[in-house]
């Protein structure tokens, strides 16, 4: 049962995770390797809101998220804008560099230093009692329920409202739809604007739950592997993908060998690449396009 | 090659040498007498940091093979130097083995890998090949920490110096002859290669895959050997680095040493031979110069702190800024500037804007 | 002119090392300041500075200023060899605080050019225990072996032979092979042991290997890593409403994360006493530090008291001082800590580690509402 509620739990903060890189990826074709450092910055902007602005969660959190989504408009206005028309791996790369350079930022600001907001807003994360025997944080239960209101939030979002057909018009077919007269860099801002505050939205309960260190990054890499095991630019896809690999992951340590779970993700993305390259839900013809 | 001058070639001979004017020819000669020369006057620290540039110019080299001219990109690189130099750590440790086992041993598992890494680039393309070899990257590293924690080696495997033909090599003059050889070496191959019917088949590739098959370019196997060139070459670097070393330990072989070999492509000018080593330098020796530059503003050591995570990110502002405002990188810089010279004191070349 | 003149400054600057002050103390620190170990290494610059600086400006040792390179190493075997070749020309000692993997260059470079080598910071290396390497000396507060040979028979003490215990090690061969060797000891003297869980030290998550730990039934676990580490997997064991105990290797965070948890169940031992002790010379390292650095005062304990060592062999050395010399003198120091370890770091020719180690335990108490020592110093006789 325990073993249930962890997969359930890790499952849902990949899915936090790559929620950006589908975002960013559907809207772009770029993937975006600073994922894990975006969502490094919100945990430290939550830090840094509880520290200078208000120790009151009501105040702090939905600051570390308005700061982690302006940071995709950021991003994209002068990083990502300017790359196009750039090939795509020269994209990816100037990702690479941006993740440096939040985490410079970071160390320059809060040292290397591990931090922790949550007793900065003087709460506490108490265990919550399953069936079965299990527990799980308060904050693991927090984690699993904002991964769903996420994920229906931006489904509802890009089914019905007319912004997220939009996007969605501008991600299937980029010509058709500028000649319609879409406005696309406000459309690819927003895409990063969301991507960036499902980031933050996974640092702000990452940081609370367990710690905030510069390293933090590298969890983003895991969840790329997720993402495209679910497909890269299918949101319905991440779930499935989230849910394999982190039962992978659970199993191996459980039952296999831990060390091999810090690889495992990236066996489940072999797996597929050999299988099913376009992942899960993915679009066959991604593979031809980019 | 002659820029602009109205002289062109008109033997094969003098199409196929590789130095054709004699200010290359002089410039050739001036950099062989330099760098043999240098150890003479160069304190053994800058010896290191040449050394430490040649050895990076090699990787940096077979990286341009695989995705500068081929196109096929490599998010692995890491993955096939901690092969390369696990080999010889394995080798020397379970069996002694000597350097001329273990560097063909190497290379074997250089080409083998890059078969394998190469295989799944028949299906797939751009960011999903890059995927693939990032996770074989990861694999790679575990089976490399696995034998690490299991033998107990907890500050890496001990390389002892190597002995060939009765010449043990061990100090740092002698890595650095070795390690400049090595480069030249890989120089020459890459530069032979670019300009041979391989090249332009891998040329072709990157540009447009399904032109190049419908000129006839066998594809699969042009990506194929891409791969097992690279990786070779890579994982031969890889064997050195561990001699060099005289210890390999999976922490040397980040996934953030690939995106340094990356940086030095993309610095240098993807594509070029000239850019790789360019790029090399220019990454390797970057954080020394920041050193050198401060110590000459503010000399007594006491460096402060926010100087060191500064020095940092200078390398990811300075991808950043290439990437953004200078796609060609430090080769396309030197092209530029090398035309206005040419052209100096006229500002366009009259023929070449009306051919 | 003044153009030239500058440009020719930065390549000669590129080229050769600053020009040698002839009548200092030479000394090179390899140090992790940056990349992902910094967090745990980067304190000890700060301390070597701040208490140089000190020194310095009150005449310096033997009436000779100490001039120490600090070079970054990143935690990064290349760099650290770059910087033991910047170090060879004429430092007279190697200091080094970072992760193990920069050891083997530094070693190599210490051996071929007979500089001894200060470990300062990161785990004790094998050679600095008995029979020692001439060159290479330990004042780091934790070494392998004996940190166990103490935590196990306390946890007997306290838990009685009825206990199941259970091993959390990193992914790092000293970790894994320091708790096989606990698992050992706590088997031979009777404790019901469990498997090591060895745990790779980039997890996102570490509830996976406590909920292992909690359905073998642990009662006490014992870990022996990196601090995040230790300190991840006991909250992770607290997520998921384990209520056993958790021994763990006091590291300089320690003191902090207990009074965030305030959990009862936490006991860490180290050798060094915690602040909150407020002992003199605490009070004298906070005053000397604040301003001076951007970490806690008490990260630095660790670069503080092997700059302690290193202060009395350059007295004892003399000048004018050579590497030779240094050797000799550390392999004679008696120093002692004025209350920031149980005891004075001895050591001998055989021995580059200590005489004797000393051991504290601190935990949260509840009732105080304080981080308190559980006992005074236990002694260990290193042999």
């Amino acid at each position: 049962m325990q073993a249930v509620a962890g997969v359930v739990v890790l499952a849902s903060l990949y899915v936090l995770l790559g929620v950006g890189y589908v975002l960013v990826y559907r809207a772009s074709r770029v993937l975006n390797l600073a994922q894990g450092d975006l969502m490094m910055v919100g945990g430290y902007a939550l830090f840094a809101a509880v520290t200078t602005v208000s120790a009151s969660p009501l105040i702090a959190v939905p600051l570390a998220l308005a700061v982690g989504a302006a940071a995709g408009v950021v991003v994209y206005a002068l990083l990502m804008r300017p790359m196009a028309g750039h090939p795509v791996f020269a994209a990816v790369l100037v990702t690479v560099s941006l993740g440096i350079l939040l985490r410079v930022a970071v160390v320059l600001v809060y040292t290397d230093q591990a931090r922790y907001p949550l007793p900065a807003m003087d709460l506490g994360n108490p265990p919550v009692r399953l069936p079965g025997g299990a527990a799980v944080s308060t904050l693991d239960a927090l984690t699993v329920i904002s991964a769903a209101a996420l994920l229906a939030g931006l489904l509802a979002f890009l089914r019905l409202s007319r912004l997220g057909i939009r996007m969605r018009a501008a991600a299937e077919r980029p010509l058709l739809a500028a000649q319609r007269g879409i406005d696309f860099h406000a459309l690819f801002a927003l895409s990063w604007a969301l991507a960036s505050f499902a980031g933050a939205l996974a640092g702000v309960l990452y940081a609370s739950n367990v710690r905030l260190d510069p390293s933090l990054g590298i969890l983003g890499l895991k969840a790329f592997a997720v993402a495209l095991v679910g497909g890269l630019d299918s949101l319905g896809g991440l779930v499935a993908g989230a849910l394999i690999v982190a039962t992978v992951e659970v199993l191996t340590i459980r039952h296999v060998n831990p060390l091999l779970s810090d690889v495992s993700p990236f066996l489940c993305l072999l797996a597929m690449l050999l299988v099913r390259p376009w992942g899960l839900w993915g679009t066959r013809e991604e593979l031809e396009r980019v | 090659m002659a820029h602009g001058s109205g002289y062109f070639k008109t033997t094969y001979e003098a199409d196929m040498a590789l130095v054709d004017t004699r200010l290359r020819r002089l410039t050739l000669a001036a950099l062989v007498v330099l760098l043999a020369a240098l150890p003479r006057v160069a304190s053994p620290f800058s010896l290191e940091l040449v050394t430490q540039t040649a050895l990076a110019a090699v990787g940096a080299l077979a990286l341009n093979v695989l995705t500068g001219l081929a196109g096929q990109i490599s998010l692995g690189h890491a993955g096939f130097l901690c092969a390369g130099a696990f080999t010889v750590g394995i080798l020397v440790e379970s069996v002694k083995a000597p350097p001329l086992v273990t560097l063909p041993a190497a290379a074997l598992v250089g080409a083998l890998l890059g078969t394998l890494v190469g295989v799944p680039s028949l299906r797939l393309k751009g960011l999903y090949l890059a995927l693939g070899t990032l996770a074989m990257h990861f694999v790679v590293l575990y089976a490399a920490s696995e034998y690490q924690a299991r033998w107990g080696f907890n500050t890496g495997v001990s390389v002892p110096a190597p002995t060939i033909a009765g010449i043990r090599f061990r100090s740092g003059l002698q890595w650095y002859y070795v390690l400049v050889a090595f480069a030249a070496l890989t120089t020459l191959l890459s530069v032979n290669l670019t300009r041979s019917r391989v090249g332009r088949a891998w040329m072709a590739i990157r540009d447009r895959e399904i032109a190049a098959a419908s000129l006839g370019i066998a594809v699969a196997r042009y990506k194929l050997l891409a791969f097992v060139a690279s990786s070779v070459v890579t994982a031969l670097a890889g064997a050195v680095w561990a001699y060099y070393r005289s210890f390999v330990s999976v922490e040397a072989f980040s996934f953030f040493v690939t995106i340094e070999f990356i940086a030095m492509i993309v610095i240098g000018g993807m594509g070029s031979t000239l850019g790789a080593l360019l790029g090399a330098s220019f990454v390797t020796l970057l954080p020394y110069g920041i050193d050198a530059v401060v110590g000459a503003l503010a000399p007594g050591g006491a460096a402060p702190y926010w100087l060191f995570p500064l020095k940092f990110g200078a390398f990811g502002l300075l991808m950043a800024l290439f990437l953004l405002f200078e796609p060609l990188g430090l080769v396309g810089i030197w092209r530029r500037a090398r035309t206005w010279i040419v052209l100096w004191p006229l500002r366009y070349a009259p023929l070449r804007s009306a051919r | 002119m003044v153009r030239h003149r500058a440009l020719t400054l930065l390549l000669v600057a590129a080229v050769v090392v600053p020009a040698q002050a002839s009548d200092a103390y030479r000394i090179g620190m390899s140090v992790a300041i940056t990349g992902p170990a910094a967090g745990i290494y980067a304190p000890a610059f700060d301390a070597y500075k701040v208490y140089f600086k000190r020194i310095n400006d009150a005449g310096g040792i033997n009436g000779h200023p100490v001039e120490i390179m600090f070079e970054d190493d990143r935690g990064e075997p290349s760099r650290a060899a770059a910087n033991a070749k910047k170090f060879s020309e004429g430092v007279i000692l190697i200091v080094n605080a970072s992760i193990s993997p920069t050891y083997k260059p530094l070693m190599t470079e210490a051996d071929a050019e007979k500089i001894p080598l200060l470990f300062g910071g990161g785990v004790c290396p094998r050679e600095a225990f008995p029979p020692a390497h001439p060159l290479i000396f330990c004042s780091t507060s934790f070494g392998a072996q004996w940190d166990s040979r103490f935590a196990v028979p306390f946890i007997k003490a306290h838990a009685g032979s009825k206990a199941k215990v259970g091993f959390v090690a990193q992914n790092i061969p000293v970790s894994q092979a320091e708790m096989e060797f606990a698992e050992k000891l706590a088997r031979e003297q009777g404790l019901e042991t469990l498997p090591v869980i060895v745990v790779p030290g980039g997890s996102a998550d570490f509830t996976p290997f406590a909920a292992k730990l909690k359905d073998a039934g642990a009662d006490w676990v014992l870990s022996w890593a990196p601090w995040p580490l230790e300190i991840g997997v006991f909250e992770a064991l607290g997520r998921i409403g384990w209520t056993g105990r958790y021994v763990t290797y006091a590291h300089q965070p320690a003191q902090d994360d207990l009074a965030r948890l305030k959990s009862p169940n936490l006991f860490a031992f180290g050798g060094n006493a915690m602040f909150t002790e407020g002992l003199p010379i605490h009070k004298e390292i906070e005053g000397a530090v604040k301003g001076q650095t951007s970490h806690p005062p008490h990260y630095l304990v660790e670069g503080w008291v092997s700059a302690m060592v290193l202060e009395q062999a350059l007295r004892k050395c003399g000048w004018p001082c050579s590497k030779d010399k240094l050797a000799q003198t550390l392999a004679t120091v008696s120093v002692d800590t004025r209350g920031l370890r149980g005891g004075p770091i001895e050591w001998t020719a055989e021995n580059h580690y200590r005489q004797r180690a000393y051991y504290k335990v601190y935990r949260w108490d509840t009732g105080q509402r304080a981080v308190v020592p559980v006992g005074g110093w236990t002694k260990l006789d290193v042999k």
